[in-house]
């Protein structure tokens, strides 16, 4: 996808004073002061139609005066052109833009939590992953990457036998700060505002949340009258890990995000990596790896659908899929070496070559899921109990896509066409031949019918690969080698000198990546997963940030359960889809 | 008094022996039900436990009755054991007016295979069906588990609404047999050669939905939606008395039901005599359990509706639908002149 043109930007900077241009390689935009941050957005939004919210965040510069600086990217569906503005938080603090972008209040939630940059007339400024009370600030460059030891958690044998000497265990008694059920209170009670009878804690571990979110709602009868999300629970500070290890070290991380979705997550992050870096992907790679985005794609759908449809309590479907699912695993298994989180992807190609026999299990797959595909059809698509269910559940506007930053099947059902395959078309997408289904409505069922079509179209792109796949030579390369920041194949590292060398190289001490920034995204099952990397050259990302489709999907859902019944609570949750390794990474 | 001592003894051998195969039946029917829900859904279901599974109940009721009993904080114990009791009770009362032969002549004696030969069959079977919902509003209440009492209150306002319908419903088959005592509707039925389904195909599709909602069956769960609710009102449950609950909702109480809709619409044991003596019981146990399978079968194949989704049909559609078709049954019984 483009960044803002020349012409308009030279406009842009004419119209509107105090502004400067700021231009990367790989990315254009505009830095402004904070006093004229807001007036600013404003006017990209409403004179210059950059109308869809794609990401906020903030990078810590400790050695500068002010320290923490907020950067927001937005984008344009008129001109399919994104823009980047940055803006210094002078005193440490930043305007909100949620009353410009309701999407903003999570991503300033989450950069005030890691950060401490405080947002100005924030309607609900709160710790957005970590517990009220926690005094410290993770993604600040001085929290050291082990935590800070300050609470002595003793093992369960020196609680029942007493201190020993020497100690029973040989690890760290001192540890990171753990919440204590005080303060799991304490959060709880600072963020609803009760207005009725009767609080009902939904999860954190609950079977209808699909992971560890925790929902509080405040109910009148069966109607929720406002609810709130807890996040959290599955935070595990992967853009604090990431800043911390080499490019490819991070790759394996990326599969732990939406763990349901793992070559997709990698295929992000290794083009975001890979731009940066610029590296060729050889044609072969770049098949392979469009074949099993796919195959992923299908897999993660056949999830949502199967879990869905258990939500509402149709169980025969949740086995259906999972008979499939296993199908798909096992060819991942076949390839990569394991099921869930593959690591197959290589920054500049493929770890594996296709393992003999792929192609013609794909193909099998392939032509036997479309059957499956009416199946599932069959069961549900005309069902009644499903159309009563899913039908004017949880309407979303096209404004409120662009708005809350929504991306993926829950934009593409409220009609907004936005599909990074074709509008930022990265592996093989360009080459290939799809359609991109749109809903008109944009309730569950039309996020269903969407999910549905996907799978259609995934089988499309897939038979077209592998057709493609088939008639490449046996010998041609998966793996760019021949870029100094690639990592050779294992075979080639054994049996040849300079491979070995750069094998040690880039492992000893990290890709050298030039001094730049990039923001690259890609179109996962989940909506829009983007890799913001600010390099400040060496091995290690200074920052990286990780858009996450699935956390802005889920930023609207307070506003959709209102005035709506728990059971649609599932309904409407279950079509927004969340995985909550992705939303609290 | 000998011949009270004579029948006295008669109905109790006649309860043991009813309690010991219902029960038995129920517990086996959890095996059938998780074979057959393996079957629909391509998987194996339970085969570890002796030859085909066939211990598979016997196993989970030793596992249910060796856990630790568990009483949340803040229940309200008497209440708490008294649901359960409230949920079984009812639904084995059920059985004592289902006749499942005819009348036969063992000793001497003549025997009605049935416990209770009282002319209010069908008025006790609403009774029982109306009470059975304080096990449910009694455990939601007492367990101090909000989960468990949104979903008390769901099956109280589904049993409201329900037992209206299955009452209208009902109403049809009365009036064409002229008597509520489930003998006489039974012999009513092999009387004119008809079974009643064919008068009132209506009425039976209601019955059919009551027995869905009354029983807790898809797609009418609304009070245990496991994604919702983690199965709701018995979620404070653990152990055995976990154990009560389903067994009585989902095997008892569907048995009853289905046994009754035989006896309603389906002719109760009639059918030709081509399996010898046993001819009655077999054609009464093979209509019972074909309702059984479609019951269990809709389980694993439909979607669930939504609470409020379930009142609305029941008072805007079925009602009205109930209501038409006794007035339609009324007129043409009395076109016709009646019985």
């Amino acid at each position: 996808m483009p960044w803002i043109n020349k012409g308009t930007l030279e406009r842009i900077l004419h119209e509107f004073e105090g502004v400067r241009a700021f231009e990367g390689k790989h990315l254009r935009g505009f830095e402004v002061s904070k006093d004229r941050l807001k007036g600013f957005l404003r006017f990209l939004r409403d004179k210059e139609r950059f109308v869809h919210f794609i990401d906020h965040t903030v990078i810590d510069f400790p050695e500068s005066e002010n320290r923490f600086q907020g950067v927001y990217i937005l984008y344009n569906p008129e001109q399919n052109e994104r823009v980047i503005v940055k803006s210094w938080a002078e005193g440490g603090s930043l305007p909100t833009v949620e009353d410009i972008w309701a999407g903003a209040k999570w991503a300033e939630r989450e950069a005030y939590d890691m950060f401490g940059v405080i947002y100005d007339g924030h309607d609900n400024l709160k710790r957005m992953f970590m517990w009220e009370g926690y005094e410290h600030f993770p993604l600040r460059k001085d929290f050291p990457i082990q935590g800070i030891p300050e609470e002595e958690l003793p093992s369960i044998t020196e609680i029942m036998n007493g201190r020993t000497d020497p100690p029973s265990h040989d690890f760290e008694l001192v540890h990171t700060k753990v919440p204590t059920l005080e303060d799991i209170e304490r959060t709880e009670k600072e963020r609803l505002r009760k207005k009725a009878q009767l609080v009902l804690n939904w999860g954190p571990l609950h079977p209808g949340t699909h992971g560890t979110i925790w929902f509080l709602f405040d109910l009148e009868g069966e109607s929720v009258l406002q609810s709130d999300v807890i996040l959290g629970q599955l935070h595990r500070g992967m853009e604090k890990i990431a800043e911390n290890l080499y490019y490819f070290q991070f790759l394996p991380y990326t599969d732990r995000m939406d763990y349901i979705s793992a070559i997709c997550n990698e295929l992000s992050y290794v083009s975001a990596v890979e731009k940066l870096l610029e590296i060729e992907v050889p044609e072969k790679a770049r098949y392979i790896r469009t074949m099993f985005a796919e195959l992923q794609r299908i897999n993660s759908h056949l999830l949502w659908l199967g879990t869905g449809a258990l939500d509402l309590g149709a169980l025969t479907v949740f086995l259906y899929c999972f008979r499939e699912r296993e199908k798909i695993m096992d060819i991942i298994e076949g390839n990569a070496g394991f099921r869930l989180t593959s690591a197959f992807l290589r920054i500049g190609g493929v770890h594996y070559d296709l393992a003999e026999g792929t192609l013609d299990v794909v193909k099998a797959f392939v032509k036997d899921f479309v059957n499956k595909l009416k199946e599932y059809h069959t069961l549900l698509t005309r069902n009644r109990i499903w159309l009563r269910r899913t039908k004017e559940v949880g309407i979303i506007t096209r404004e409120d896509v662009y708005n809350y930053g929504l991306s993926g099947p829950v934009a593409r059902a409220s009609g907004v066409a936005y599909d990074l395959r074709r509008l930022e078309p990265y592996a093989a997408y360009d080459e290939l031949d799809f359609d991109i289904p749109v809903g008109e409505v944009g309730d569950v069922y039309d996020r269903y019918l969407v999910r549905m079509e996907e799978m259609a179209q995934s089988v499309r792109i897939i038979e077209q690969c592998v057709e493609k796949l088939e008639k490449m030579p046996k010998d041609a390369p998966y793996i760019n080698k021949s870029h100094p920041a690639v990592i050779p194949p294992k075979e080639d590292v054994f049996m040849s000198l300079e491979d070995m060398v750069q094998s040690f190289r880039v492992v000893v001490h990290g890709e050298s990546a030039p001094a730049e920034e990039v923001f690259v995204s890609a179109e996962n099952p989940r909506g829009e997963l983007g890799f913001y990397i600010y390099s400040k050259g060496g091995g290690r990302p200074y920052r990286l940030r990780i858009r996450s489709g699935a956390l802005y999907n889920l930023s609207i859902f307070p506003k959709l359960i209102q005035g709506r019944t728990i059971a649609d609570a599932i309904a409407l949750l279950g079509s927004l889809d969340p995985v909550v390794g992705e939303t609290d990474r | 008094m000998a011949e009270f001592g004579i029948a006295l003894i008669a109905t109790l051998i006649k309860v043991g022996v009813l309690v010991g195969v219902v029960l038995g039946v129920s517990a086996y029917l959890t095996w059938f039900e998780r074979k057959l829900a393996g079957h629909i859904q391509a998987r194996l279901g339970p085969n570890v436990v002796g030859p085909f599974g066939l211990l598979q109940p016997l196993a989970d009721a030793i596992k249910l009755a060796t856990k630790e009993p568990i009483v949340p904080k803040g229940a309200d114990v008497p209440v708490f054991y008294l649901a359960i009791a409230m949920a079984l009770v009812p639904s084995l009362l059920l059985f004592s007016v289902i006749p499942f032969g005819p009348e036969f002549t063992l000793f001497g004696k003549e025997i009605k295979p049935l416990i209770s030969d009282v002319n209010i069959g069908i008025l006790i079977v609403f009774a029982m069906g109306s009470l059975a919902v304080y096990g449910t509003i009694f455990s939601g209440w007492a367990s101090n588990s909000k989960y468990a009492f949104i979903g008390s209150l769901r099956k109280a306002s589904v049993i409201i609404a329900y037992e209206v319908v299955l009452g209208f419903a009902v109403l049809g088959v009365i009036l064409l047999a002229g008597t509520i005592s489930t003998v006489e509707i039974v012999e009513s039925q092999i009387k004119s050669g008809v079974w009643y389904i064919l008068y009132q195909p209506v009425a039976f599709v209601l019955f059919l939905f009551c027995m869905l909602a009354e029983s807790g069956r898809v797609p009418f769960d609304i009070q245990e939606a496991e994604a919702e609710l983690v199965t709701g009102y018995n979620v404070e449950y653990g152990g055995m008395k976990f154990g009560a609950f389903p067994l009585a909702e989902w095997y008892l109480n569907v048995i009853a039901l289905s046994a009754i809709a035989v006896i309603l619409f389906f002719g109760g044991w009639s059918g030709p005599a081509i399996f010898g003596a046993f001819s009655p019981y077999i054609w009464f146990l093979l209509k019972t359990f074909s309702l059984v399978f479609f019951v269990l079968w809709l389980h694993w194949t439909l979607p669930r509706f939504q609470a409020k989704d379930i009142t609305e049909i029941a008072w805007k559609i079925m009602l009205p639908l109930a209501l038409a078709n006794l007035i339609v049954t009324a007129v043409v019984v009395y076109v016709l002149g009646g019985k």
